[in-house]
C-alpha cells in the first residue's frame, strides 16, 4: 500500500509537558482515517505535530516520501497540506471571500476551485461578502473546510468537524468530507464515533499521548469491547 | 439595526458626550482662534497617529510592544535634517552605509554556505561569536578613519545648531573638504565589504537550525547588486552628486529627506526585527527589556552624533514665503506666494504645521488603509492579528509578513519624525513626549484597530490643544466669577484623564474589539 504520509513514535513536548509519547499513524494515500481518543489523549496535538505548529522533539514524520521533520510549519503546510483546526479559527476580521483567498497558494487558486467549492457548500455563495464573524457555527465550519481546500492539498487535516453542530448539518458535513476525500487524503479528528465509524476507512486510538490500536475501522466496529475500553462509547 | 444600536450603545453615548463637549468647546471661543486650535489639534494628532499606527500594528501583529518606537520617531527627524541642511554628509555616508548593508542583503546565501562546510557542534557553538567580533573589529578600525564630511558637536561655529541656523537664513556654511588620508580607498571599501559579509553570516549563524534552504535565484543577488551600485556611485560621483544636492530646489530636497528618512527607519526596523527581536518571541519580557534598552541607546547615539542641543529644522520654500503678499487671504493666493502662514476667518494659520501635517496625516491614513484592505500582504496581516498560527498552516511565511510589518510600523514613525522636524525642532526628547501621547490615544482607541489609532490620536491631539488655548483665555465657571485657567501641566494630565474615563466606561477602548 502506497502511504501519502507516516508518522512514526513521535514525541511532542508542550512547555514542559511531555503531550505525546509515542504516537504511530500510518496514512494510505486516497483514505480516510480517523484519531479517535477520549479528550486530552492527543488527537489535536498529534495534527498539530505533523503540521510543525507544535513540532515533535524525537520521531519522525515523512510526507510524500519526505522527511518533514524540522522544517517550518508554513514550509510543511506549502507541501499540500490543509488544516481545518478545532473551533474552525475563521478570520473575523476577513469577510468569506477573503478568508477564502488567504488560502492561495499560487495566484488563482481561488478562482480554480471556486465551483468545486460552491458544489460542496452551496450556502457559501450567497455569504460570500459577509464578514467572518457574522456565520453560524454550520457555516463557519463550511468554510473552514472550504479554505482547506483552496490551496492543491493532497492532505487535509480535519479536527473536529461534527462539534457543536446539528444533527442535520453533522449529515451535511458529512457527505461533504465524502465528496471531497475522492480528491484528497483526510485524517478526521472525531469524538463523535457514529460519525467517525461512518466517514473512516482506518482509524488509529490514542491514548495518554500513545498510538495503542489502529487497524480497519470495519473491524473496530464490531470490536465492542474494544470501543468501550477506548472510547467510553457502547 | 436595533441590535447595532444595542451594541454600542455605550460607544454611541461616549461619542455623543464627546461631540457634546466639543461643541462647548467651540461655543467659548471666538471663531478664529477655533479653527486655529481645531488644525493645531489635527496637526498634533496627525504626528501622535504616524507613531501610534506604527506601534499598533507591530503590537497587532507581533505581539511586540516595541518601546523603541519614539526614539525612531526621533532619529527620523535627525536622519532627515541631515539630509535636507548637510546634503554633503549624507552622500559621503552613502558609499560606507551601502557597503555595510550589502552583506545583509546576501542572506540567503548563507545557509547554503554554513551547510556546507560547518558540521561541528562546538564550531557552530563559537563561530558566529568569532566573525561578529572580527567583523566589530574591522568597523571600528575603518570607520573612524573613513573621510565624512560632518559637523563638530564640540566646535559651537561647526555645530548642527550653527548649520541649522545658517540653513535657516538662507545661507549655508561652506561643506569641509575631506580626503582618503586617513585610510587607503581599496583598504576601505574592502574591509567594510569583508566586514560586512562576516558580520551578516556570523548572525546567521543564530538559530538557523531547521531552516529549509533557500533555493537561490537572480533575486537573491539583486540586493546587494543595488547596494554595490549605489555604493560606487557615492564613491565615484562624490562630488558631482554633492553639489547636484546642495544646488537642488529646498522642495525637492525636503522631498528626498523624508524618502530618505522613512526609508532609513523601515530598514532600521527590519534590521531591528530579525537581528534582535526574532530570538526572542518567546520571552516577552526580554522583549520589552530590550526595546527599551534600545530607545535608550538610540537617544544615546543621536546625543552623541548630533549633541544635546536643541536645533531648527528650516521649512522648503514652498511653505516659507513671507514678504509681499503675505499672510495669504486665500488658497489661490498662498499658491502665488507660498507664503508661511495664511488668514482663514482672520486667524493666522501656519500652513506647514497646520494644514500640510495633518494632509500628510490623512494620505497615510488612507495609504495604509487601502494596503490593509486591498492588498494580499494587508489581508494576511489583518488575519496575523487574530490567529497568527493558522496563516502559518495555511503555508504563509509569517514570520517574513512580521519584518515586513515592523519596517512598515517604524517607517511611519520616521515618517513622522521628519515631518514633525520643521514645526517642532529637534531634539533628543522629541520621541518621548509622542510617544506618551500616541500610547494614550491607543488606550483610548483600542489597542490593536487601526481606525482607533486615527480617532485616538486626533482626540488627544484635539484635548491637549484646547486646553492650551483655554489656558490663555479661560473657562467661566457658570454661576460664580470664577475664571478657571488650565495650567500647562493640565495638558499632558488631561490626555491621561479622558484615557481613564474612556478605559472606566470602555475598558477596550473606542472601537477595540472585546477579547
Amino acid at each position: 500500500m502506497e502511504y501519502i504520509l507516516d508518522v512514526q513514535n513521535i514525541h511532542t513536548f508542550i512547555g514542559q509537558y511531555h503531550i505525546l509519547q509515542g504516537v504511530d499513524v500510518r496514512v494510505p494515500k486516497g483514505s480516510i482515517v480517523a484519531l479517535l481518543g477520549r479528550n486530552g489523549a492527543g488527537k489535536t496535538t498529534t495534527l498539530k505535530s505533523i503540521l510543525g505548529l507544535t513540532p515533535p522533539r524525537e520521531g519522525r514524520v515523512t510526507y510524500e516520501g519526505r522527511d518533514v521533520q524540522g522544517m517550518r510549519s508554513f514550509d510543511i503546510a506549502a507541501l499540500g497540506i490543509g488544516f481545518v483546526p478545532e473551533h474552525r479559527a475563521i478570520f473575523r476580521d476577513l469577510t468569506v471571500e477573503e478568508n477564502l483567498k488567504i488560502a492561495e497558494r499560487v495566484k488563482g487558486d481561488y478562482l480554480r476551485k471556486r465551483d468545486f467549492i460552491y458544489e460542496l457548500f452551496p450556502d457559501l455563495k450567497r455569504l460570500i461578502a459577509l464578514p467572518g464573524t457574522s456565520l453560524s457555527g454550520g457555516q463557519q465550519q463550511m468554510l473552514a473546510i472550504a479554505r482547506a481546500l483552496v490551496a492543491d492539498n493532497r492532505l487535509l487535516l480535519i479536527d473536529e468537524p461534527s462539534e457543536g453542530l446539528a444533527p442535520v448539518i453533522i449529515e451535511h458535513m458529512m457527505s461533504a468530507i465524502r465528496q471531497l476525500s475522492k480528491e484528497s487524503t483526510v485524517i478526521l479528528v472525531e469524538q463523535n464515533f457514529l460519525v467517525a465509524s461512518q466517514l473512516a476507512e482506518y482509524y488509529v486510538i490514542i491514548e495518554e499521548g500513545r498510538s495503542v490500536k489502529s487497524g480497519a475501522m470495519k473491524e473496530l466496529v464490531n470490536d465492542k469491547a474494544a470501543i468501550h475500553r477506548y472510547l467510553g462509547a457502547a | 439595526m436595533n441590535t447595532f444600536l444595542r451594541k454600542n450603545l455605550v460607544l454611541l453615548i461616549t461619542i455623543a458626550v464627546l461631540t457634546g463637549l466639543f461643541a462647548a468647546a467651540a461655543q467659548g471661543m471666538e471663531k478664529k482662534d477655533f479653527v486655529i486650535t481645531l488644525l493645531r489639534g489635527l496637526s498634533v494628532g496627525s504626528l501622535t497617529f504616524l507613531v501610534a499606527s506604527g506601534f499598533s500594528l507591530i503590537f497587532g501583529l507581533l505581539d511586540v510592544l516595541n518601546l523603541a518606537h519614539g526614539t525612531l520617531f526621533m532619529i527620523g527627524a535627525y536622519i532627515g535634517w541631515t539630509v535636507f541642511v548637510r546634503p554633503d554628509t549624507f552622500v559621503d555616508l552613502l558609499t560606507p552605509f551601502a557597503l555595510i548593508l550589502c552583506g545583509f542583503a546576501l542572506r540567503e546565501l548563507y545557509p547554503l554556505v554554513s551547510g556546507a562546510w560547518l558540521g561541528s557542534a562546538r564550531i557552530r557553538r563559537f563561530l558566529p561569536w568569532i566573525l561578529i567580533l572580527v567583523s566589530f573589529l574591522l568597523l571600528s578600525y575603518i570607520l573612524p578613519r573613513y573621510p565624512v564630511a560632518s559637523w563638530n558637536v564640540e566646535d559651537y561655529g561647526l555645530s548642527p545648531i550653527s548649520y541649522a541656523f545658517n540653513a535657516d537664513q538662507g545661507n549655508r556654511l561652506p561643506s569641509p573638504v575631506v580626503t582618503f588620508d586617513k585610510i587607503p580607498p581599496i583598504l576601505a571599501i574592502g574591509g567594510l565589504l569583508l566586514a560586512s559579509l562576516i558580520g551578516a553570516f556570523g548572525l546567521s549563524l543564530f538559530g538557523g537550525e531547521g531552516q529549509q534552504k533557500p533555493r537561490l535565484t537572480w533575486k537573491s543577488f539583486v540586493g546587494a547588486g543595488i547596494l554595490l551600485l549605489v555604493a560606487v556611485i557615492g564613491l565615484v560621483f562624490n562630488d558631482g552628486l554633492t553639489n547636484f544636492m546642495l544646488k537642488l530646489d529646498s522642495n525637492w530636497l525636503f522631498l528626498l529627506s523624508i524618502l530618505v528618512a522613512t526609508l532609513s527607519g523601515a530598514g532600521l526596523g527590519a534590521l531591528m526585527e530579525s537581528v534582535l527581536i526574532r530570538p526572542l518571541y518567546s520571552r516577552p519580557i526580554y522583549q520589552l527589556m530590550l526595546t527599551l534598552g534600545m530607545s535608550a541607546i538610540g537617544i544615546e547615539m543621536v546625543r552623541s552624533i548630533w549633541g544635546r542641543p536643541e536645533f531648527v529644522m528650516p521649512k522648503p520654500s514652498f511653505f516659507d514665503g513671507t514678504g509681499e503678499g503675505c499672510p495669504a487671504t486665500t488658497f489661490a493666493d498662498w499658491w502665488s506666494h507660498h507664503c508661511s502662514t495664511i488668514l482663514l476667518l482672520d486667524g493666522r494659520v501656519r500652513v506647514y504645521n497646520e494644514i500640510f501635517i495633518p494632509l500628510v496625516g490623512l494620505v497615510v491614513l488612507i495609504a495604509v488603509w487601502m494596503l490593509l484592505q486591498r492588498t494580499r500582504l494587508g489581508m494576511v496581516i489583518r488575519a496575523g492579528v487574530q490567529d497568527r498560527e493558522m496563516v502559518e498552516a495555511l503555508g504563509i511565511n509569517v514570520r517574513r509578513v512580521f519584518t515586513m510589518v515592523f519596517a512598515l510600523g517604524v517607517g511611519l514613525a520616521a515618517l513622522g519624525g521628519i515631518l514633525a522636524a520643521p514645526s517642532m525642532g529637534l531634539s533628543n526628547a522629541m520621541g518621548e513626549t509622542l510617544f506618551l501621547n500616541a500610547l494614550i490615544a491607543l488606550a483610548i482607541g483600542g489597542l490593536t484597530n487601526y481606525p482607533g489609532a486615527a480617532l485616538g490620536s486626533v482626540l488627544v491631539g484635539l484635548i491637549q490643544q484646547f486646553i492650551i488655548k483655554y489656558g490663555q483665555i479661560g473657562i467661566p465657571i457658570p454661576f460664580t466669577d470664577i475664571i478657571f485657567k488650565p495650567t500647562p501641566p493640565l495638558v499632558p494630565a488631561s490626555t491621561v484623564l479622558l484615557m481613564v474615563i474612556i478605559l472606566l466606561i470602555l475598558p477596550n477602548g473606542l472601537l477595540g474589539k472585546k477579547e
